[in-house]
């Protein structure tokens, strides 16, 4: 990624974040049966949103190192899995904040819920792969196959859970209204604004990475 | 291929029975499991159905996961990996007969847990078994083709039973669900819901890691340490 639209992304991130900050807590109204707790929700979902993108991430970067071999895709396949860890977990604490406040528990088998929490169970043990002592070109091409099964598997851990049994709220597909569009707006607008931080993150993160190859590479040839 | 993968999964059956109790540890771990779990009851109490099957499931998983560990390290402790390598057959041979072997060692196991279901957690054997055991072979052939692959994964690393099992578990749970599904029907006088869509769930899961395994394992089973 490019010095300059790296840079764009983190000062657009800063400011677009701090706009959500006014459209959360000044624009959209506050709900009447829930009250200021709702606000959560508009962290919860760019959270889980972008979690869920970054695994995608992952997936393509694996199946383009898997072709290609260049260590880059790896590169990028790692600084995602370890944003989507770090979001997923968000995301589960603040789903477990919610349900606490909304259904009286703070953990209940909701096929939304048990999907995130069984991704961050698979992508917490896919970066305990990556950290083992292996040599770079085993550990990556083995991260590669990890981190194509890992996203196979998904679609039917989350439709597993959903025949299991269900009672997380259908907060766009509802037919009985929804969401306000003063909320829906704000909601919309946070998951842009997450996107553009989660963009600036990845960016810094599989540079830093890259940089660890290069200086990791030279001492190699040192020796 | 086939012929190769036999000739392999016959030479695994028959290093495993003459090995040195690898086996007979992952048999007990299950039955154990099973027994630790019948603690929970009270006296006389009978465990209902659908925790009777996740125990059955739970104890086959974790026999699953010494199984691969024992038929993989078998070519690793004798160093012999390169010769399996060097075999004139297309390397996904290797996979299909670690499974094939995985396949009749669990089966083998879970013959001896479905009796300790049924002494130990007080579970009775009903009219709807032909079912149950249709979800056992769809179940059973998903959990060694993933555990066929993630074995390979796993081989050489040091504690590579809890890598194996912190690899498999989460990416069992479908599977895992569905099988306990499917099983109460055996425990129980009446058939669950759902019954199709749980069957579909298990045969995509086959059908999805049967595909990566044969697109996949040629990257993982290499002759690099």
């Amino acid at each position: 990624m490019p010095h300059s639209l790296l840079l764009c992304l983190i000062w657009g991130g800063a400011l677009s974040m701090a706009a959500c900050q006014w459209l959360i807590y000044v624009y959209a109204p506050t709900e009447a049966t829930m009250g200021i707790m709702q606000k959560i929700f508009y962290t919860h979902l760019p959270l889980a949103w972008w979690a869920l993108i970054s695994f995608f991430v992952v997936f393509l970067a694996s199946i383009a190192y898997l072709r290609t071999h260049n260590i880059l895709y790896d590169l990028w396949a790692k600084a995602a899995a370890e944003i989507g860890v770090l979001l997923s977990t968000l995301a589960l604490i603040t789903g477990s904040i919610w349900a606490r406040h909304s259904w009286g528990v703070w953990w209940t088998w909701d096929p939304r819920l048990t999907t995130t929490l069984i991704m961050w169970f698979i992508y917490a043990a896919y970066l305990i792969v990556r950290n083992l002592d292996l040599p770079q070109m085993r550990r990556a091409t083995i991260c590669s196959v990890l981190g194509i099964i890992a996203f196979l598997d998904v679609p039917l851990v989350f439709l597993s859970a959903r025949l299991w049994r269900s009672i997380h709220p259908a907060v766009f597909a509802s037919k009985e209204g929804g969401l306000e569009p003063e909320m829906k707006f704000t909601a919309i607008a946070c998951v842009l604004c997450f996107g553009m931080v989660w963009l600036a993150l990845l960016g810094i993160r599989q540079k830093y990475l890259a940089q660890q190859h290069t200086v990791e590479t030279y001492c190699l040839r040192e020796e | 291929m086939m012929r190769s993968s036999l000739t392999i999964a016959l030479k695994d059956l028959r290093l495993a029975f003459a090995g040195s109790g690898g086996l007979a540890q992952a048999f007990l771990l299950g039955l154990l499991l099973i027994f630790v779990f019948s603690l929970s009851q009270d006296v006389g109490q009978r465990m209902d159905a659908q925790e009777a099957a996740a125990i059955f499931w739970l104890a086959s998983v974790f026999c699953q996961v010494l199984i691969f560990s024992m038929l993989y390290g078998l070519e690793e402790s004798h160093k012999a990996r390169l010769g399996l390598l060097l075999m004139p057959a297309p390397i996904q041979a290797v996979w299909l007969g670690k499974m094939l072997a995985g396949l009749c060692l669990l089966l083998l196991a879970q013959l001896l847990f479905l009796p300790a279901l049924i002494v130990f957690l007080g579970q009775n054997i009903y009219d709807s078994w032909p079912l149950a055991l249709l979800a056992l072979l769809l179940t059973d052939i998903g959990i060694v083709a993933l555990g066929s692959l993630l074995g390979a994964l796993a081989q050489g690393q040091a504690a590579r039973e809890s890598l194996l099992s912190i690899l498999l578990f989460p990416l069992l749970i479908p599977l895992l669900l569905a099988g306990i599904h499917l099983g109460t029907a055996c425990f129980l006088p009446e058939a669950p819901e759902n019954i199709q869509s749980w069957l579909g769930m298990a045969a995509s899961f086959d059908a999805l890691f049967l595909a990566a395994g044969i697109f996949l394992f040629s990257f993982i089973y290499t002759g690099d340490d």
